[in-house]
Order: structure tokens, then C-alpha cells, then sequence
């Protein structure tokens, strides 16, 4: 039986599953080459990065006076 | 003084040892509760929280996992109940319209969004209304995996789910969160 070819919508999916997995599969191959010939795909891909890539920009600096009253609370002022 | 040190001299009883400890680690609770809740009030009261549960049983701590692990449990479980407390909105579900998470519009420059979260008060108000419309378990596994780097495995350990569990959670998040910026976006 002829294997029906990869989608586009199968490619996005496995984007998101599979981001930062450090899989070999033939399944992977299959969507790098997908990825290497379909601009929309690298679009997607690139921005399921950039997505993940913006909430680890995001810091907050937490006040020095949070500090004090954290070690106040736990009785480890110094 | 190596962590396994400062551990050993905070689990008998050395007030300097556990200060160390607390100071190794405040700032990474506090951060990782603000992404949860988005709310800076909120995230110093979960950080308090979670190092008074530490102080309390360090003593349990036996080094089966990582000291950092063991503390994104305990900031994990205060998050939750801080969530679950202050609910002010519905979450989006994901039940029926998984489909529709991957669409194929794209916004018209992805490249530039990246350098505007450091200064540019609407991305960052984007950032925060998209995941807030995420429930918190789901928001969870996206920065324990995603953001805080933890492996699928230690994600799996910290929130206590299976990793089929976290690798769905997680794909799911990773969609829902490309498209609400992509939205804002286009």
C-alpha cells in the first residue's frame, strides 16, 4: 500500500509535540524533510520558537524588599 | 560550599546554611510564581509560602531528585491553590476545537517579536492575556518544560502526571499560545 504523504497540519502538530525532543525516528526525518521543502511549515515552526522564546524573555526582578520580608517571615534575617 | 553541604548543615539545624539555601533560590521561586499567576503581590505570597514549606520539611528532603525539582513541587502546589483561589475568568478548552489550534495565517513578521518583550508594554500584555486564558496545569507544563528547561521527565515528576500526559498538555499549550500571539499580531 502506497504511504499517503506527510501534511501540512500533521507537520504543525508534531512541531508542537515534539519541539526540543531529541527524537530520530523516522517520523522526524520525514518532517525535517517536509520542513526543508515547505516555506509555510518553517514559518510555523520558527514561530512555535519564537513563541516559547518571548515567556522566557519575560523575567521579573523580584523587589529587594520582598527579599527582607521573606527572611523576616522565615526568622533568617541576617 | 556545595549545595549537598548547605543541605546536610540546614537539615541539622544551621540558620546560616538555610539562609544560603533560600537565597539560592528565592529569586527562581519568585519568577517562576509570577509567570504562573501574573500578578506580582500574589507571586511574593507563593514564594513565602513555599520556602516556609521547605523550612518545614527540609528535614524529609532525601535526594532522590534534585533540590531544585523538589522545590518547583512545592512552588508548583502553591500555585495551583493560589490559582484556584483567586479565579477571575474562564480558561479556554480544548476539548472540541483542537483543530483549530493550528492554523495556517501567519502574523506579518515573527523576527521582530522576539526583541520588543524586554521594553514593549503591550507585547508583555499579549504574553500575559494569552496564557492566562490557559487553565494553570496547562500553564504549568509549558514553563516547567519550556521555560524553566526542566526535561519531560522532570516535568512529569514535579506535576505528577504521566509523560503522554505532559507531552499532550504541552503541545497543546505550545499551539494555543503561538496562535493568540500570532492573532494579536496579524
Amino acid at each position: 500500500m502506497k504511504k499517503e504523504k506527510i501534511t501540512c497540519k500533521e507537520v504543525m502538530k508534531h512541531v508542537c509535540e515534539s519541539l526540543g525532543e531529541n527524537l530520530n525516528d523516522d517520523k522526524c526525518v520525514e518532517i525535517r524533510n517536509h520542513l526543508d521543502s515547505c516555506p509555510n511549515c518553517r514559518e510555523y515552526f520558527k514561530s512555535v520558537e519564537i513563541t516559547i522564546e518571548c515567556y522566557r524573555k519575560y523575567n521579573v526582578q523580584m523587589p529587594e524588599e520582598a527579599h527582607d520580608r521573606l527572611m523576616k517571615m522565615l526568622g533568617l534575617e541576617d | 560550599m556545595e549545595e549537598k553541604q548547605l543541605i546536610e548543615k540546614a537539615q541539622n539545624g544551621d540558620k546560616k546554611a538555610l539562609a544560603e539555601l533560600v537565597k539560592n533560590y528565592e529569586q527562581t521561586i519568585y519568577n517562576f510564581a509570577f509567570k504562573i499567576c501574573r500578578d506580582k503581590n500574589y507571586a511574593e505570597q507563593i514564594m513565602q509560602e513555599t520556602f516556609y514549606s521547605m523550612v518545614k520539611s527540609l528535614h524529609q528532603f532525601d535526594y532522590n531528585s534534585k533540590l531544585s525539582t523538589w522545590l518547583y513541587r512545592i512552588v508548583a502546589n502553591h500555585c495551583l491553590m493560589m490559582a484556584r483561589k483567586v479565579r477571575s475568568r474562564p480558561f479556554v478548552s480544548f476539548d472540541d476545537d483542537e483543530e483549530n489550534l493550528f492554523e495556517e495565517k501567519y502574523a506579518a513578521d515573527w523576527n521582530t517579536i522576539p526583541y520588543k518583550v524586554a521594553e514593549n508594554e503591550e507585547l508583555k500584555n499579549i504574553l500575559d492575556n494569552a496564557i492566562q486564558n490557559l487553565s494553570p496545569d496547562y500553564r504549568l507544563v509549558f514553563l516547567l518544560r519550556d521555560v524553566e528547561g526542566l526535561s519531560t521527565e522532570e516535568t512529569a515528576q514535579v506535576t505528577e502526571l504521566s509523560i503522554p500526559a505532559v507531552k499532550s498538555r504541552l503541545h497543546r499549550a505550545r499551539a494555543f499560545l503561538r496562535k493568540e500571539i500570532n492573532q494579536a499580531f496579524t
